[in-house]
């Protein structure tokens, strides 16, 4: 599982990754192939440093948490099925999965998205967003020539905007009712061609 | 903001003296109408012949030169007729649009359009009666050339940039694949059944396969101006909107060059491979080269707009004038003018507001919006008109086929296509949305333009051409217009959003994206998300520096998002409450975000919260106050008019407010020193002087001169000490970059202590920062970035 030689993949991993995650079987190997071409080191996991060298990833001002959503807690390396799984967060929601009634809700549910995108904002998962979280995302995007003052009031706003129960910060059920009218269905899926 | 309910909202006020003036104006300028068409008619054709004449008559004259009564009063309607029945025409259609609102029932079970049609008919019926020729009012020059770009560069200019990009791929599909399809079945079913025509040999018999091809190429085509006109008043969602209507902006193109292809070789009778070749070689010339002239123009738009600082007055007339050379450039060229015109003002708008004012941004909106509408209802009622002139010549089979047809392709046409494109779309087009989508296929006063546009002799059909375009587009409007708004109402169709976008949907969208991003970055998915991104930083990296002036457009979308909407809030607190009313008495429009109702510890006297202040600080407060203050005056004088408040009504807004609030302190001040008692002032005087006061920073903010508080003040400028719990509005009109934008909670938050201050801050006002910094001007309040300004979506025409 772990040697250079097996880095093909087996079929019975294409069969759970596909009930786990609900990708079809070509979805699955395109991702596989751009998971050992990812993966330089050849040993079947992928470590921070090769996520950093994507080109496109540096420049992106939420490239280092996006990568770290990859990596379970504590961990530095994360494998095929850990990186399956989080891209399955991205899948279109398709009709016949609204209606379906499964057992626990499929990981590219609306809440499951909204909750991965949440744990974005909560680094330190007490699920709230607080204040300085919510700083810190402000000012990774806006970039350096906003002042403090000016991103806190903007902050300020936003969390008074949200809050409901008081807390000066944002809950994710607060989270999920600020973001009702976006269509996050379409927001937060990627074509990931047949 | 609570005023849109207009005129509906006024049941019995119909009959009020006002609005029967209205009435008889209306029936009077009608009246003048019809007795001033004939006049004109009458001696128009003469004009010519007339003015030769005239000409020799002074010749002869100035020969034998015999001496009459000076003239004092004399009639020459001549000398004017042509403008003064265009401005007749105009006044028309703008009284009845005023009209329409006076019969409020009417106008919500029928769309304007319809009403607009029947006034046409009736003021053609007018004219014919009164036995006079109809003014060839739709001819193609005035329409193409003056009535269609107005509405048109509207549409362009404030096009939603984002899900018109999100959905471009099935907009260009219904555009091009379903036109396409919907010309060439229409035009061969046609041409069969003609064929097949039993009876009457003589007419059908002879229509050729082009000319049938070359009719429904013109009637297959969805019309801008008719989707407009009916999707304004029904209010349907974000996409259904997008898709309909920019549909109808895309075929333009594939319109033109069947129109010219099928018209070039109607003549020669065949059309060949080679032939079909070099229509699609040209179909993509067309449409590319439209787009390409559009956006050349649209950035020397911009470029022109960077250097307007100096001359604010004629900035919105480069927007104009740049958009129209553009029509008629790519018009010249036999290019998509529409496109043109669509490329050229999305592509100039997000610099050009970046560089002009406050003031030309509202000019131009208001403008292109006048235009646009009263170029609408125009072109209404010219289409009324034209049918009551127009030759016709009716054929049942003709007409009830093509009807037939039309309606038939247009649904198989959306089924088919949805078929194919929901394979590639995220989110899925519903059955109701395809009924939406073959149901909003309106056609309009281009199809009639491009049928009047023949020439006899080429086509001996062409009136009964023209009698079914009529036909059609009479159905569509008729028809479908007044049965689209119950049907969204029955079949619950999604409706457009009315509330404005929270500062919170704007920060997580942003995130989103960004998220997005990286993950398809992760991927190796080269998709939308990625291009878009690409986009934007080559936007920013090289071409806002080139086309926007100094600084502006450095201010990220988020923070300019978030000025415009305090800006906002300012701006409805004053005219809803005039802002120094009782806090009590202001509406809940105010009471949105921002609005924090504190409970007061207690009704305390305002003496208990004020220090005392020995004599010698108060000298010394009062020259620190007057040389502050006048730093902060120049500062604002400072801006000019491309910044923040360029509004007078808000500079003056906000000057009052700052003088009223460094009176009441200094107000307080004296009374302290001296022991007077004030009589009550407006519980809204912020109290922001008195909680800096108390917590013992040094106010910026200071009265003007201590003159004015040793007057008896007047009672605006009383102070009452406040009873009651009441909302906080924090407005902040300080630059981006001002360091000292303090948020009053954090101060309070951070001195604990200091509860009482809690009582109320009524309007917060912060000061510009005192460093030697030159501030980042703000410039006009729409949104650099084209996707955030909600406001351009809403409908203009109530």
């Amino acid at each position: 599982m772990g040697s250079k030689a097996s880095t093909l993949l087996r079929e019975e991993e294409i069969e759970e990754i596909k009930k786990e995650t609900g990708f079809s079987h070509s979805q699955i190997t395109r991702l596989y192939s751009r998971f050992t071409s990812l993966d330089k080191g050849e040993n079947g996991t992928l470590s921070r440093e090769d996520f950093q060298r994507i080109p496109e990833l540096a420049i992106n001002p939420l490239g280092d948490r996006i990568i770290n959503a990859f990596f379970p807690e504590g961990e530095d390396q994360v494998n095929f099925r850990g990186f399956m799984r989080i891209l399955a967060h991205f899948r279109p929601i398709e009709d016949n999965e609204k209606k379906s009634v499964a057992v626990s809700e499929p990981l590219n549910s609306r809440t499951n998205k909204l909750l991965f995108a949440f744990r974005l904002y909560d680094l330190d998962r007490d699920d709230k967003i607080s204040r300085e979280e919510l700083l810190q995302v402000l000012r990774m995007m806006v970039g350096v020539n906003i002042s403090d003052d000016q991103l806190g009031s903007i902050a300020d706003r936003t969390i008074q905007e949200a809050d409901t129960n008081g807390d000066n910060s944002i809950s994710f059920n607060e989270f999920i009712k600020v973001l009702e009218k976006v269509d996050v269905e379409q927001k937060m899926s990627i074509r990931f061609l047949h | 903001m609570t005023s849109g309910t207009g005129p509906r909202g006024r049941p019995g006020a119909g009959r009020g003296l006002p609005e029967r003036g209205l009435l008889l104006l209306l029936v009077l300028v009608l009246l003048e109408g019809s007795v001033v068409f004939p006049l004109g008619a009458a001696s128009s054709p003469d004009v010519d012949p007339r003015g030769h004449s005239e000409d020799r008559a002074v010749a002869e004259e100035s020969q034998n030169y015999s001496k009459k009564a000076f003239p004092v009063l004399s009639l020459d309607y001549h000398h004017i007729h042509v403008p003064f029945e265009i401005a007749l025409w105009v006044l028309l259609a703008s009284l009845m649009k005023l009209g329409f609102h006076l019969i409020p029932r009417l106008s919500s079970i029928v769309p304007e359009s319809c009403l607009l049609i029947v006034v046409g008919l009736l003021v053609g019926g007018f004219i014919k009666l009164a036995g006079e020729k109809v003014p060839p009012v739709l001819d193609s020059q005035s329409f193409f050339l003056c009535l269609l770009p107005p509405i048109i560069l509207d549409a362009g200019y404030f096009l939603p940039i984002r899900p018109f990009m999100e959905n471009l791929g099935t907009i260009l599909m219904f555009a091009v694949v379903g036109t396409l399809w919907n010309a060439f079945f229409v035009g061969g079913l046609l041409y069969a059944v003609c064929q097949i025509q039993p009876g009457n040999p003589s007419d059908l018999h002879n229509l050729e396969l082009l000319p049938c091809l070359l009719f429904a190429s013109i009637i297959s085509a969805v019309d801008p101006v008719a989707v407009l006109a009916v999707f304004e008043e029904i209010h349907i969602n974000e996409l259904l909107h997008i898709l309909v209507f920019g549909e109808s902006l895309l075929n333009d193109a594939v319109t033109v060059v069947l129109y010219h292809l099928f018209e070039e070789y109607s003549g020669a009778g065949t059309v060949t491979i080679l032939d079909g070749v070099l229509g699609v070689i040209s179909f993509l010339v067309v449409a590319l080269g439209g787009v390409l002239v559009g956006a050349i123009y649209g950035f020397l738009a911009a470029f022109t707009s960077r250097f307007t600082s100096h001359v604010r007055v004629i900035e919105p007339l480069f927007v104009f004038v740049y958009s129209y050379m553009a029509y008629l450039s790519a018009e010249m060229f036999h290019l998509s003018g529409i496109m043109a015109l669509i490329a050229c003002g999305a592509v100039m708008r997000p610099y050009v507001e970046a560089n002009i004012s406050h003031k030309s941004h509202t000019t131009i909106k208001y403008f292109l919006k006048m235009w646009s509408s009263v170029s609408e209802t125009l072109i209404f009622i010219f289409l009324g008109v034209a049918t009551v002139d127009g030759p016709h010549s009716w054929n049942w089979t003709f007409v009830t086929v093509t009807v037939l047809l039309c309606l038939v392709s247009r649904v198989i046409g959306v089924i088919g296509l949805t078929f194919v494109i929901n394979k590639f779309r995220i989110v899925k087009l519903t059955t109701k949305d395809q009924f939406i989508v073959a149901y909003g296929g309106l056609r309009g006063a281009i199809a009639f333009s491009l049928g009047f546009l023949l020439e006899e002799k080429h086509f001996p059909m062409r009136d009964m051409f023209l009698t079914a375009i009529i036909t059609v587009i009479f159905f569509t409007v008729f028809v479908q217009g007044m049965t689209i708004k119950p049907l969204v109402e029955l079949l619950a169709v999604k409706k457009k959003q009315e509330a404005k976008r929270t500062i919170n949907e704007e920060i997580h969208t942003q995130f989103l994206d960004h998220l997005l991003t990286g993950i398809e970055d992760i991927c190796g998915h080269y998709g939308h998300h990625h291009w878009k991104d690409k986009l934007n930083r080559i936007n920013k990296k090289y071409v806002k520096k080139c086309l926007i002036a100094d600084e502006r457009g450095r201010e990220p979308q988020l923070i300019a998002f978030y000025h415009k909407m305090e800006m906002k809030q300012a701006i409805e607190l004053v005219e809803s409450g005039g802002g120094f009313k009782p806090p009590s008495a202001l509406p809940s429009t105010v009471s949105m975000q921002n609005i924090q109702p504190k409970k007061p510890a207690a009704a305390k006297p305002v003496q208990r919260a004020l220090p005392q202040l020995p004599k010698g600080r108060e000298e010394e407060i009062r020259t620190i106050l007057r040389s502050n203050l006048q730093r902060t005056r120049q500062r604002l004088r400072s801006y000019n008019r491309h910044t923040l408040v360029a509004d007078p009504y808000e500079e003056g807004f906000s000057d009052f407010i700052i003088k009223k609030q460094k009176i009441i302190e200094l107000e307080k001040k004296i009374i302290h020193m001296n022991n007077l008692t004030l009589p009550a002032a407006p519980p809204d005087s912020p109290t922001l002087c008195r909680a800096r006061l108390a917590s013992g920073t040094e106010t910026d903010f200071k009265p003007a001169q201590q003159q004015k508080g040793k007057q008896s003040s007047p009672d605006p400028q009383a102070y009452r000490p406040k009873r009651d719990s009441v909302p906080t509005i924090q407005v902040d009109l300080a630059s981006p970059q001002s360091p000292d934008s303090v948020n009053l909670m954090d101060e309070f938050r951070a001195n604990g202590s200091r509860r009482e201050e809690e009582e109320d801050q009524g309007l917060t006002m912060r000061p510009r920062g005192e460093d030697g910094r030159r501030e980042q001007l703000t410039r006009c309040l729409s949104d650099p970035g084209p996707s955030a300004d909600e406001d351009e979506d809403e409908p203009f025409l109530p």
